[in-house]
Parts: structure tokens; sequence; C-alpha cells
């Protein structure tokens, strides 16, 4: 079957996730498959970000689009090394390319899931009271927004690293060492995840002014460290 | 760690593929076992010298049981050296990347204080392993236990690079120092505890009939390096000068820089941790 397109019968078989095939083209067919995973997460990232800056106008739409799957790819790519030395030092005695293939697949899994709840996506998008000046940060409408948007992407981010848990335990024959190497990669991939999108922010909306692809203060600040003080004026102030 | 498991699997590559359905069955990547009590050096492959830098960073992470088994070798002199260099080399690299938070002249100040001061917490903590793994009834000689640390060294600096990327976007994203401060020392946190992995398993093949000695060394060991950091400091922020002029006791440093985190605003926040 040829993995270079995203054509449906082989979409469905990857989505199955079937160890025995998953394993075959870990092994065999590498290019290919890196092209396939690549398109999948341009294809369905890029619509899930297009329908999330949809709310605010075109442009952010299409900032939106490219951003999310630039994301992802440059958290495949920023923690390759680290992801492929875990493996082994976890106990999975995979190459650094297969490492940085599963991890790829994971992502592809996630974003196909993400384009599928593009349409849903969008209709909650569409059924949000429009941006207008009087739209703020705090309001309502844009915190539930927000949240919906993220709860998806925290779903297909889950159940994109679950598809892969029996493949890696077939390799291991051992599922605590598979799960302890999909832990260690979900970990990290969140960390690194987490602070690139804090860079390339906006995605929904700019409340600063007009939407540009990176907003004005895209390296001022860390997405944790920005948790970690509303945490402490809660509690302490 | 995959000890038992000496070669990564060797998969064809570019080769015409059957369909699923009539392909034979997928050969499995042969599973990793944990450090078993099997003597060193029972797998031929084990018995391979390591002739190379790479060839030691190769082995680190995907065979331990043969660096453990070549460094009770006799003429284990240059793959000690290999693991040194290589040690020194990628904290440095590190280093830099530490050094990217301040620039200017921290991005050479930071390299040459991680490196050393890495190499001397090492060092000054040496003796006390060898008493302490003699004690414990070990047979390790000196040289095997330095040429343990600095493996040990290794896969921690090995490790460190792993995370560069990541410390690399947060250094040019935050201004503060005391959150790059503690995302640096997570970070060796994390790959100091692969590292003494390597050496608690490499124990575990010395005879030693406790591991007490050891474990306490653990703690002894981090201890030194923490404080090393206070020592050496500033390594992440900037200094006029190379050394501090006062000495501290490192939680006392983090609490000061902690509190005054707190009680100044952000524009004067940092210049009490750059001094």
């Amino acid at each position: 079957m040829h993995v270079t397109s995203l054509n449906p019968r082989f979409v469905s078989v990857f989505l199955r996730a079937e160890p025995d095939a998953f394993s075959e083209w870990v092994i065999s067919r590498q290019s290919q498959l890196i092209g396939f995973c690549v398109l999948a997460i341009v294809a369905g990232a890029g619509a899930y970000g297009a329908v999330m800056g949809s709310w605010s106008c075109p442009a952010q739409a299409l900032y939106a689009g490219i951003k999310l799957p630039l994301v992802i790819l440059l958290t495949t790519v920023g923690n390759g090394l680290l992801n492929g030395m875990l493996a082994p030092l976890l106990g999975l005695n995979a190459t650094f390319r297969q490492s940085l293939l599963v991890v790829l697949m994971t992502f592809a899994i996630a974003s196909m899931i993400l384009g599928a709840l593009s349409p849903i996506a969008w209709f909650l998008v569409w059924n949000t009271p429009p941006l207008t000046a009087g739209t703020h940060a705090t309001s309502p409408e844009y915190g539930l927004l927000q949240l919906t948007l993220a709860v998806f992407v925290a779903y297909a981010g889950v159940v994109g690293n679950l598809r892969l848990l029996p493949m890696l335990a077939q390799w291991t024959a051992n599922v605590g060492v598979a799960r302890r190497v999909l832990f260690a990669w979900l970990a990290g991939n969140l960390f690194l995840g987490s602070q690139i999108c804090w860079v390339l922010r906006p995605f929904i909306w700019d409340p600063c002014g007009p939407p540009r692809f990176i907003g004005r203060e895209f390296l001022h600040g860390s997405f944790f460290e920005t948790v970690f003080e509303i945490v402490r004026r809660l509690l302490f102030q | 760690m995959n000890e038992n498991n000496p070669t990564p699997p060797q998969f064809p590559q570019g080769q015409p593929v059957p369909p699923t359905q009539s392909a034979p069955p997928i050969p499995p990547i042969p599973p990793v076992t944990s450090y078993a009590p099997k003597p060193l050096g029972e797998n031929p492959e084990e018995r391979l010298p390591i002739t190379s830098p790479i060839q030691a960073i190769e082995a680190i992470l995907r065979q331990p049981r043969r660096v453990m088994y070549q460094l009770r070798q006799p003429g284990a002199g240059p793959l000690m050296m290999y693991l040194m260099v290589v040690a020194i080399f990628c904290a440095a690299v590190y280093g830099v990347v530490v050094g990217t938070f301040s620039m200017h002249d921290q991005l050479w100040i930071a390299p040459v204080k991680i490196a050393g001061g890495l190499l001397v917490s090492a060092l000054i903590c040496l003796p006390s392993l060898y008493i302490f793994t003699c004690l414990s009834g070990s047979q390790a000689r000196l040289a095997e236990i330095y040429g343990l640390i600095m493996g040990m060294l290794m896969l921690t600096t090995i490790l460190l690079i792993g995370f560069a990327p990541v410390a690399w976007l947060f250094s040019q994203s935050t201004e503060s120092v005391n959150w790059m401060g503690t995302l640096h020392l997570i970070f060796w946190f994390i790959a100091a505890l692969f590292g003494l992995r390597f050496l608690n398993a490499a124990f575990s093949h010395s005879q030693a009939k406790s591991n007490a000695g050891f474990n306490t060394w653990v703690v002894i060991f981090m201890l030194v390096v923490v404080q090393m950091t206070t020592a050496l400091r500033p390594i992440v922020g900037t200094s006029d000068k190379f050394f501090p002029t006062e000495k501290k006791f490192f939680l006392s440093y983090w609490s000061d820089c902690l509190r005054l985190d707190s009680e100044r605003p952000n524009t004067e926040r940092n210049d009490y941790q750059r001094r």
C-alpha cells in the first residue's frame, strides 16, 4: 500500500495502529512514512489551526494554520536527540531514526484526530459571539473557546500516544518499559511544545492589535513562568 | 538499560515489502532486559574493544556493560581518556547554551565553569567513593572507579546535550535568572539520575555486599555538585569577577535569590543574582 499519499484506505490502516503493520513500516519504509506523517501533520493540524484563528479574522486563520503544524514539527526535531537517547536508556533498543519516526507517528495520529475534529471546532467557533471591540481577554466566550479548543488538543495528543503503546510493547516485550518510554517522550514533548506554542503565540487572537504571524512579545517570558506567577498570585496575594 | 542487547536491530533499508497480509512475521525488536547479575563479558560483543570516542558514546547509551567490562581490562587508559574528553566536551557545549542567556563573556565563562566544576566535583568525590566501595566489600580498583565516574559524567553530559535545544529556547524566552537556574538544575538532576544508574549497575558487578556506602556517596556527590554551582556563581547571570568574593552555602544563596526576587520590582530583580 502506498504510504506517501493521504488515501483514505491507508489513513484507516494507519489509525488502526496495528502493531505488525506499524513495525513493518518503521523498519522498511522509513522515508515514505516520514513523508506521510509530515503530510498528515500539515493537513490535520493545519486545518485545526486555521479553525482556531478563524474566530478572529482570515489572516489569523492563515497564520494559525501555518503555526500549529510548525509547533509540532519543531517539537519533534527539538526533542529528537533527547528522545533518541531516552529510548535505549529506558529499555527500548531503537535507533535514533526509529525513535524520531515513532514520535512523528504519534503526532501524525494526533493531527489526524485534530483534523477530524476541525468541523466540530469550526461549528463551535461559528456559534461563539464574534470578536468585537468589547471583547477582552477575560470575556467568558473567549474563555470557553480557549478551553474547548485546548481540550480537543489534549485529547488528540493523549490518544495519539496511546495508539503507539501496543507497538512499543511488542518491540520491548514489556508493557512497563513501553509505558515508561512513552511517558518520558510525552512529558518531554509537552514541556518543549508548550514553550514553542508560547513563543509562536497568538493562535486565536491578539488582544493588543491587528493579527501578526508572531506576537510582539514572542520571546518575552516563558509558559511555565507565567503559570507559576499566576498560581503564586492566586495563592499568596 | 539495554546491557544484554548489545546491538540495535538491523533493519533492511529500501527493499520492497510485500503486502501486510502475506508478509513474513516481523522480527521483533529484541527486548531490553534490566541489569541482570550476569558476569560481565559473557556476551562476546562486550569483549570488543572501544577504540574511539564515538564508539564510547554509542556503547554507553546502548551497551553499558561493554563499557563496564572494558574498564576492567588492562590497558583501559585510552577508554578512560575518551570518557573524560567526551564528558568535558559535552559539558562545555551545554555550557555555551547556558551562556546564551546572558551572552557576551558568559559564552566562554559558563562552559569553563560547568566543565571545570563537574570535573573537580568528580575528582573531589573520587577518594570517598573508593573508600566507601572498599568498605562495602567491592573489589574494584581505583583506576576502574575513576573510569566509572568518568563514564557517569559522560552519560550525564550527553543527556544534557539532549536537553540543550529545550534549554536554549527557554534561555531566549525568559529574563529571570532564578527560573533559568532552576530549569538547568532540573535538567542536570534528570541527567545525573541516569548517570548514577550506570554507576550503580557497575557496582553491582563488583562483588559489593552492601549498597549503603554507594548510596551515601550519591548524596554527597549531589551536594558537592550543587554547592559547586554556588561556589562558581554566577553561571547563568553575569558578574565583573570570575569567582565570587563572598562565601555562601547553596541553600542560603538560593533563599536570598528567591526572597529578593519576590521583594523587588522586575527591573531590579536580577541585579543581586548577577553579582
